[in-house]
């Protein structure tokens, strides 16, 4: 199942012949040879291919054929470049032949030399993904980081060798085959500062742990920075599966979880979940709510209230590592805080973080006492 | 019972024009394989290493994995020697080929370098589960840990070092759907049935088999010490010695015994929960003094056992599948409904009262008063500690306790906690009311 470009080349006489047979075009001449090809892979949305041939032109009228049958290629996008006389050299027509996956270009030319074109077009089929390795030391305070471009061409085109642009790294020099699936190193850090984070949303996780059949943990994930600090910064991270393993002491290393990242811009931080912690507990209740400041219309139904409400979380480390846990509240529409006994941040109007710091085996209890005001019911 | 389809078969075709094969190396036997197996998804690390013979120049290694679930995506392949000299720059998957892949290595060393190569797999599995034996006054439990690691990826683990994962990993797709794709890292042609090959009978045939095997297969191996460590957020238990496991065969290893964990049988009452059953738990606590405490106690299931004192002969209590207990946390393991231990709870008295109205003559508020009995009746020869949880269905309300009501707690905001410590064959009584305000008496 090989697939190739046909290009023929055909002197001014011969135009005439094959407009009088439509039907049976002649395709000779001589088959250019393919020169520099780049494959560019920088837009996720569409690959383009640039390829470089050498035509033997006639003076006078030249027609040369390019067919693609078999291959994935968007006519619409097919781009003919003259590039060794662009003065002299002029592309008059391009025709689209029945029923077949080619086109032809009638080129004039002032004199009968070589000519270098350049044909570019979008081709389908034929992408990159980007997979992520990362190997975090013992103490979980950084990376390793390998960054793999997948070339995947299933086009219906071989690429003998070709020039690679990701997008990602410096470009490279592969052979990319119909149906072939190549891998290939484009980014390795020795090591990347993270931060490792435990966080409860209390709109997502379960608020009393022990009432919940299966077994319940805390995400974790790894926080880093795509910054020159961190010994990145150089350009966006691009979206891609990471899997996550731990070094251990003379051990190799075992699996930790993966994720996905999106494409992550020099300065912008992302995380990566690796898996949860059963270690931590979060147990929260609501000891207290009550309404007050009710106002009612005329037929005596409840219009508008305020409402006191207390929150009782429990947060118990039993890991013998010390974790800072991000614990997230959310407070909905109009409120006021009472008591909060840890310091929080907002994150927007209506959802609190708190940073709390355990130490190995420790026990701490957030209370919260606010009012909501003017609730509607 | 070695298994004929499983293989890695490594070639060596180096430094030379593409294509042109001018040497062939068989793959050299595994030095040593590790397996890691996690219990929270179908997944395995498997590490091997080889002594591979290279050339000076440009190395194409060829591996293939047919027949077995392989992650072919998680292939990796590291020099453990002459690090900075010998470079794996890339791995294709060649086109018009399944479960093949070439690495290309680049060596300016020549001659013997051992090489690890290391994958994900599926099929491979192990899960704990526990054996409990209660003293005859059931004060304490002897309890027996055991791991049972199970084989059904295609390929026979000889001499393997086996190390268990107790831990939730964040995983995006099942390792057994990418190992059965027909393209590695898939097509960004849509053929979605093309795009997978047809493994998925064979594996379920295999695990079919397993199940039914297993009865016959599984044997008590020579006990060995497991070795146990946390590492991340998991826990990592490493098995002494290496271990044999052949395709559909699978293990069973004694994990820890903890002789006289003590106990505290409580018996729980909570009609939203359990209706009218009086459920049995036993509490206990992974802590030094129990005899644990060293490292979580993974979920399972745990079969418990009375000890009857004489002549060695037990009665069966029950089983309870319990959840992840980490170190320094009691667990309540859930025994099932009991007969011997009963609550009832009985609406004895109710009134309304304290009315008010709006102008226009409507009621605004009231409280409502609801008097409960709560008979316990503890039939059992043992002490029991009995809990009733009573919810209330309201924010505002206030409480009378009279009786033998045992520990008072307010849980929450609606719900209250008796705690009652019963002798055996004893029976105790309280009474509680309610008042619970409504419309205007809440505000």
């Amino acid at each position: 199942m090989k697939f190739r470009f046909i290009f023929t080349v055909c002197a001014g006489i011969l135009v005439v012949l094959l407009a009088s047979s439509a039907a049976a075009r002649v395709k000779m001449v001589s088959l250019p040879e393919r020169g520099d090809v780049v494959i560019r892979l920088d837009n996720p949305a569409a690959t383009l291919i640039e390829e470089e041939r050498i035509l033997a032109l006639q003076k006078g009228l030249n027609r040369v054929d390019f067919s693609w049958k078999g291959v994935r290629i968007d006519p619409d996008s097919i781009r003919l470049t003259l590039l060794s006389h662009p003065d002299r050299v002029r592309l008059l027509n391009v025709s689209y032949p029945p029923d077949e996956a080619a086109l032809v270009w009638e080129i004039s030319s002032d004199g009968a030399w070589e000519e270098k074109i350049r044909v570019s077009y979008l081709l389908a089929g034929i992408d990159r993904l980007f997979a992520y390795k990362a190997l975090a030391d013992e103490s979980e305070t950084g990376v390793m980081l390998r960054g793999r471009m997948v070339l995947r061409n299933f086009s219906g085109e071989d690429f003998e060798t070709a020039r690679v642009i990701s997008g990602v790294g410096a470009e490279m020099t592969v052979r990319s085959l119909h149906e072939e699936t190549k891998r290939v190193l484009i980014l390795g850090k020795n090591r990347i500062p993270i931060i490792k984070v435990w966080t409860f949303d209390a709109a997502v996780q379960p608020w009393d742990p022990d009432r919940v059949s299966g077994n319940v943990g805390i995400p974790v994930s790894y926080r880093f920075s795509n910054t020159a600090e961190a010994g990145l910064g150089t350009g966006e991270l691009p979206a891609g599966k990471v899997r996550v393993f731990q070094q251990e002491a003379e051990q190799g290393s075992i699996f930790l979880g993966e994720d996905r990242i999106d494409g992550v811009p020099p300065g912008e931080k992302a995380e990566i979940r690796i898996g949860d912690s059963r270690d931590l507990l979060v147990t929260q209740h609501k000891t207290a709510e009550k309404r007050f400041n009710v106002k009612r219309n005329d037929k005596n139904r409840v219009v508008l209230y305020d409402q006191e409400e207390e929150i009782r979380a429990e947060i118990e480390n039993f890991k013998k590592t010390p974790a800072r846990l991000t614990l997230v509240e959310h407070i909905a529409g109009h409120w006021e805080m009472k008591a909060a006994s840890f310091d929080y941040e907002l994150r927007d109007a209506q959802t609190l973080v708190f940073e709390i710091d355990l130490d190995p085996g420790e026990k701490k209890t957030l209370n919260l006492h606010y009012v909501r005001r003017n609730i509607r019911p | 019972m070695k298994r004929p389809y499983w293989f890695i078969v490594l070639v060596l075709f180096w430094s030379c024009p593409a294509g042109a094969k001018i040497d062939l190396v068989s793959l050299p036997d595994r030095d040593s394989v590790q397996l890691t197996i996690y219990n929270s998804a179908d997944l395995t690390l498997v590490r091997e290493s080889r002594e591979l013979t290279l050339q000076k120049g440009v190395n194409r290694m060829q591996f293939s994995w047919a027949n077995t679930l392989i992650d072919p995506t998680s292939l990796e392949m590291l020099p453990r020697s002459g690090a900075g000299k010998i470079d794996v720059f890339d791995l294709s998957y060649p086109p018009r080929t399944e479960n093949l892949g070439v690495w290309q290595i680049e060596s300016s060393l020549g001659g013997k370098v051992p090489m690890q190569i290391s994958y994900l797999t599926s099929g491979l599995s192990w899960r704990p589960f526990y054996i409990g034996t209660l003293s005859p006054n059931e004060q304490t439990l002897d309890l027996q840990g055991y791991v049972r690691v199970s084989n059904a990826s295609g390929e026979d683990y000889e001499n393997a070092q086996v190390r268990l994962i107790v831990g939730e990993v964040n995983l995006l797709d099942e390792i057994a759907t990418l190992a059965r794709r027909r393209h590695p890292y898939g097509s960004p042609v849509a053929r979605p049935e093309a795009d997978q090959i047809a493994y998925g009978q064979r594996a379920k045939a295999a695990f079919e088999t397993v199940e039914a095997e297993m009865v016959r297969t599984t044997a008590m191996a020579a006990p060995k010490k497991i070795e146990k460590k946390g590492v991340s957020e998991y826990f990592l238990y490493t098995i002494e010695g290496t271990e044999t496991i052949a395709h559909r065969w699978s293990k069973r290893l004694p994990s820890f015994r903890a002789g006289a964990v003590p106990v505290v049988n409580r018996y729980k009452y909570e009609e939203e929960r359990f209706g009218d059953a009086v459920v049995r738990f036993l509490r206990i606590e992974n802590d030094r003094k129990s005899g644990l405490g060293q490292t979580p106690v993974p979920a399972g299931e745990l079969q418990v056992f009375r000890s009857l004192g004489e002549d060695r002969r037990l009665a069966f209590v029950g089983r309870s599948r319990f959840k992840y207990i980490p170190v320094g946390k009691e667990a309540d393991l859930n025994l099932g409904p009991v007969e011997n231990v009963r609550v009832e709870a009985v609406l004895m008295h109710q009134a309304t009262g304290n009315y008010t109205f709006f102008k226009d003559g409507n009621i605004s508020g009231w409280d409502e008063e609801l008097g409960y009995r709560i008979q316990v009746k503890n039939r059992r020869p043992v002490a029991a500690a009995v809990e009733i949880v009573r919810n209330v269905g309201s924010p505002n309300w206030e409480i009378k306790l009279s009786g033998e009501y045992g520990e008072y707690t307010r849980v929450d905001a609606d719900s209250v906690k008796f705690l009652l410590n019963t002798a055996p064959r004893s029976e105790a009584e309280f009474t509680y009311t309610l008042t619970i305000h409504h419309g205007k008496r809440a505000e």
